[in-house]
């Protein structure tokens, strides 16, 4: 499992993909690199349809490539996959139904079990009960509220220790109170269980408060404008949003978003 | 009716949303299904059309027989009665068995394979197509009047509202839920075991409703076509309207209708115990 340092993390490279039939192909994805490092957490942020669930398809080996390379932990996305290095929180829970709360935690041990071995998987209860769900551990998802469902879905995807996180607008079904204490929790707990984590969002503060780094793409075609570093200490609290330097960094997103959208109608 | 639907609704989902083991709120359900409004109005359609159907029966003594003929029959050849209903519920119990096995187990195939899908579907098409009521004889001439033509029949009728139901529940996963078995890189197998075959559930519950009250109609045109053989319902029915005598055929008419009534009763309790993580406005219902 150890492997090179240098290589450890998420690479894209040069990836470009494109959608529809042959002679009317969209150019979704331009010539996007990014590299995410182990234990870094990168927001991508932009306007809607820009591409930033197909890049994170892309990495999830959920969607080839046209061309371009993407590696996790230096190796391809396939070989990634079967080593279950990849954790992935879909924008809605999708949990199975019929499940109790632990039975969906634990669903992703008893998938495709033979890369469980050399691998530091967690215990279901004890993570379960970090989010706070000690108490909802024999639930069905039916009976938890969106948010509780959400934080299962973020359990499910620690649970079997993968090295890359991928989180498509996981919060963004939630009310603003709700997605405070969400972020929070996730911050909490990313604290303690340093991932390379790649996070689609669609909310400025929401980016600044969780990232390392924040990924401001454009769109037609999609491609990355401009990645801004954020500072801002860890670990990070609510006061944080009361910050000038937040401030500051929030104008600056916020203006390069603009710069992003104005030039796709230009 | 609509309006106490959708409160028995909400309160289902309550119910389901606090765990099926918590009682109180499962002994309110229980108490607001037998509240007088959700009965009585079902309870005066049958009394309405009862007395209408003594009436027109008494009025015409050679169309329809009276309601109190019909039961006279019942009583006194109960033991006939009895007989031919186990024919029929054997016919329907067999047929009906295995066009269901059958038809979930093709669309098992068909849901992992779409080959196969498109190299067998245009076939069952056509047989489907083809009016039941004319294949019955043909098959009574192939294999007798024995029980064979009967289970055929029978799982033919059953099949086709399984297959296409039982497909489209295979297929319609939660696509995210399916990213996650993908990033997971289960097998199809390992899909196919978390994730589809109890997803289908609510679509099979729902061929099931199409399909079991068709397997009676199966089983009783099958012996419409095999009265030779005496046996059934269905040919009880024959029989007896050929000579007229209105209470057995009425009888026998009741009986079918009865294990109609049964088999779907007994569909609702098995789908409240398979089903209940599924809330009512799905498609299962
Ligand atoms: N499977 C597909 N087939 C065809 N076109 C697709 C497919 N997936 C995405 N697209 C197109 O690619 C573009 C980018 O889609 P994508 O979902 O990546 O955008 P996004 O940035 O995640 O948008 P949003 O913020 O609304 O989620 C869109 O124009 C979309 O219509
Ligand atoms: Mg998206």
């Amino acid at each position: 499992m150890e492997t090179a340092q240098p290589h450890a993390g998420v690479h894209i490279e040069n990836v470009s993909k494109s959608f529809g039939p042959e002679g009317a192909r969209t150019l979704v994805l331009n010539h996007v690199s990014l590299s995410i490092k182990m234990g870094e957490f990168v927001s991508v942020i932009g306007p809607s349809g820009c591409g930033k669930s197909t890049l994170l398809k892309t990495v999830a080996g959920l969607i080839d490539a046209d061309s371009g390379v993407v590696k996790v932990d230096g190796m391809t996305v396939k070989a990634a996959t079967k080593n279950k290095m990849i954790g992935l929180v879909p924008q809605s829970p999708a949990l199975l139904p019929w499940r109790t709360v632990l039975d969906n935690v634990r669903l992703p041990m008893t998938v495709n079990p033979k890369a469980n071995a050399n691998r530091n998987l967690r215990d279901p209860r004890e993570i379960l009960e970090s989010f706070g769900l000690g108490a909802a551990l024999d639930k069905y998802p039916g009976q938890l509220s969106g948010g509780m469902q959400q934080r299962v879905a973020i359990a499910r995807a620690f649970v079997f220790d993968p090295s890359v996180l991928l989180m498509d607008e996981p919060f963004s079904a939630l009310d603003e109170m709700n997605r405070d204490a969400q972020r929070l929790g996730l911050l909490d707990f990313w604290q303690s269980n340093r991932k390379a984590v790649m996070f689609v969002t669609h909310s400025v503060p929401e980016a600044i408060m969780l990232s390392d780094r924040i990924v401001v793409m454009g769109a037609h075609p999609g491609h990355i404008a401009e990645i801004i570093d954020v500072p801002l200490p860890r670990p990070r609290t609510i006061d944080v949003y009361a910050t000038d330097e937040f401030r500051d960094l929030e104008g600056h997103v916020r203006e390069t978003l603009r710069e992003v959208m104005g030039q796709k109608s230009a | 009716m609509s309006a106490t639907d959708t409160s028995t609704l909400a309160v289902q989902a309550a119910t389901s949303a606090t765990g099926r083991r918590i009682s109180p709120l499962a002994s309110a359900k229980l108490k607001q299904n037998l509240r007088w409004t959700n009965w009585a109005p079902a309870v005066i359609t049958f009394v309405i059309a009862a007395a209408l159907w003594q009436i027109t029966a008494i009025a015409n003594p050679y169309v329809i027989p009276t309601i109190d003929q019909v039961w006279m029959s019942l009583i006194k050849d109960a033991d006939t009665y009895w007989a031919n209903m186990l024919v029929t519920g054997l016919e329907v119990a067999v047929g009906a068995s295995s066009g269901i096995i059958a038809g979930f187990i093709l669309a098992i195939i068909m849901a992992e394979f779409q080959v196969m899908e498109r190299a067998v579907m245009p076939l069952v098409v056509v047989v489907m197509v083809t009016p039941i009521v004319a294949i019955a004889p043909a098959l009574v001439v192939a294999f007798g009047f024995g029980m064979t033509p009967k289970f055929i029949v029978t799982a033919l009728v059953v099949f086709f509202p399984m297959l296409v139901n039982s497909l489209a529940g295979l297929r319609d996963v939660d696509d995210r839920a399916l990213d996650v078995m993908k990033t997971l890189h289960a097998s199809r197998w390992e899909i196919f075991r978390d994730l589809r075959f109890t997803g289908s559930m609510p679509y099979v519950f729902a061929g099931l409703r199409i399909a079991l009250p068709l397997a009676i109609v199966g089983a009783a045109v099958a012996e419409f076509v095999a009265a030779g053989q005496q046996a059934g319902l269905g040919s009880l029915v024959t029989i007896a309207a050929a000579q007229a005598n209105l209470p057995v055929t009425w009888a026998s008419i009741a009986l079918l209708c009865l294990m109609g009534v049964i088999l779907i009763s007994l569909l609702a309790l098995v789908r409240k115990r398979v089903l209940w993580w599924s809330d009512g406005a799905a498609v299962g219902r």
